[in-house]
């Protein structure tokens, strides 16, 4: 086994146990093309228990939180089919370590993509267009990391939730949404917060896609980036994003 | 509280006003806390401008997000007059110095179609007295130095009202989502600040609810034609000479401004 091996190892299992580790980056850490390593071995292990890719989510797509991570690009995590939540459905606390629930947006892969596309391609290769919960969760301990730290931990994709389906031309570049806990609302933001417009994200898809070797296929489901902060979740909690114009998706939390 | 604290606190902020040079805050005179107070100090003021043959154009609200309601230490919004002279158009710039301490809002607006005089005023007849909405940008400013305010200076200081741009394109409110429709405002073409109607008390119509209720009860009623600027739907956002501040409001429409480089 080499070094990145074991690295995959021990963050797969991490998320598989639901038990923090310490930062890699205490002892060794790494760059973004080893971050990057080691997730896609850690996904390979998942893949090889059985799991199927789902498709691909994007992360920092906050410039702010670019500057923050002292990255200059977005960062991107796989998903796979043992992280799909059913619109409404149910989760256990004890199936992660410290989740946090995102709204997001979704899109539904139409054709192949790979490589730098206009926006206008990109939005002509979906099947559709989502309001979305984006579950995450650290596998380090105190959901702290570095950006090598964060891409060896799959960019912390734990889980996503998808609601309804909506026309490729649906307007999202600008969508108000309220992120509620028990009705009560946490988080109020809007879709611009995703690089300005949710869109690019997709187009940054497509690109980091072909970075890693890989491509977006058809099926597949990019999820474009947080449009407010995470809210942290506990048992008993229900959370529903509502978006303008595209409806409500939720999830329940239970012990 | 005597009425010479109230009229030293007015003339200290006055003084702000005519000179540009901002002001020690006034909580000293009228109490960090003292509400009341302060919309007095607010009212001493407004009535001299009026003296002087300024207009009344309408109202702002402000402290509509809980967030600075809480930092405040207070649990509800607060008020401050625009005057005519306060407008600024959309795509024109603002002269350098003209407001201190300058910071920027995306609001949605509402233009008043009839006299709000009811302090009971209930939800159904605030609808039916909306002519429109705009999109709209408060260039909020201090009188009091380094923003250092407590409750009550920001109430005294006119609730820190500073100019108003208005969109161009009246929209009637059934035409938009009031509650959920989404914010980005734009400086030099980077999104710096996002958010929605919900930010605003929840909705904005319920922030301007509570202000025709308010004015009313204060004798000060919105008038047919008023103009409210209804709260922050995001994080308000500081400007420098030079900046280029562009706001979009969902289904409602965009509105801009320019503040003068030096």
């Amino acid at each position: 086994m080499t070094e990145l091996e074991r690295l995959a190892e021990t963050i797969d299992e991490a998320a598989r146990r639901a038990r923090p580790v310490p930062q890699f980056s205490i002892t060794r850490p790494l760059s973004v093309a080893e971050g990057y390593a080691v997730q896609t071995l850690a996904i390979g292990r998942r893949l090889g228990r059985g799991d199927r890719r789902a498709g691909l989510k994007m992360g920092f797509t906050s410039r702010a939180k670019q500057v923050q991570m002292g990255l200059r690009d977005l960062i991107c995590g796989r998903l796979t089919d043992g992280m799909r939540i059913a619109d409404n459905g149910t989760i256990a606390l004890t199936d992660y370590i410290h989740p946090r629930a995102e709204p997001e947006i979704a899109y539904l892969v139409r054709e192949r993509m790979a490589g730098h596309l206009s926006a206008l391609e990109a939005m002509n290769a979906i099947a559709g267009v989502a309001p979305a919960i984006e579950i995450i969760d650290s596998r380090y301990a105190d959901f702290r990391f570095d950006a090598g730290d964060v891409l060896a931990d799959n960019t912390s994709a734990a889980g996503f939730v998808v609601g309804r389906w909506h026309a490729p031309a649906t307007d999202v570049a600008n969508l108000g949404l309220v992120l509620a806990i028990n009705g009560r609302a946490r988080e109020v933001g809007s879709t611009a917060a995703i690089l300005g417009d949710p869109a690019r994200a997709l187009v940054a898809a497509a690109r980091m896609a072909a970075e890693l070797g890989e491509a977006l296929l058809p099926g597949d489901i990019v999820l474009a980036g947080a449009a407010t902060a995470a809210v942290e979740l506990a048992a008993g909690d229900h959370v529903e994003a509502r978006f303008e114009t595209l409806g409500s998706v939720g999830v329940r939390v239970r012990a | 509280m005597t009425d010479g604290h109230i009229a030293a606190a007015a003339g200290r902020l006055w003084q702000a006003w005519e000179t540009g040079v901002p002001a020690a805050p006034v909580r000293d005179l009228i109490g960090a806390g003292d509400v009341a107070a302060a919309y007095r100090v607010q009212e001493t003021n407004t009535r001299r401008w009026e003296a002087q043959g300024r207009r009344i154009a309408g109202r702002k609200i402000g402290l509509t997000a809980r967030a600075v309601q809480r930092q405040l230490g207070v649990d509800q919004p607060d008020y401050g007059i625009l005057f005519a002279d306060c407008e600024v158009p959309s795509g024109e710039e603002v002269a350098a110095g003209r407001v201190l301490q300058p910071k920027v809002e995306a609001e949605v607006a509402f233009v008043i179609a009839a006299p709000l005089t009811r302090s009971d005023l209930t939800m159904v007849e605030l609808l039916g007295a909306i002519a429109y909405a705009l999109p709209a940008i408060e260039v909020v400013g201090s009188r009091i130095a380094n923003w250092d305010i407590r409750i009550a200076d920001t109430i005294a200081d006119n609730a820190s009202s500073g100019l108003h741009v208005l969109g161009q394109a009246p929209r009637p409110i059934a035409d938009f989502d009031v509650g959920l429709c989404g914010m980005v405002m734009l400086r030099n073409g980077e999104p710096i600040s996002t958010g929605a109607g919900a930010a605003c008390l929840g909705s904005p119509l319920n922030a301007t609810l509570w202000l025709a209720r308010t004015m009313a009860a204060a004798g000060r009623p919105l008038a047919a034609g008023d103009v409210v600027l209804s709260g922050a739907l995001g994080p308000m956002v500081a400007v420098a000479p030079g900046d280029v501040v562009e706001a979009r409001i969902n289904r409602l429409g965009a509105v801009s401004v320019g503040f003068a480089a030096g």
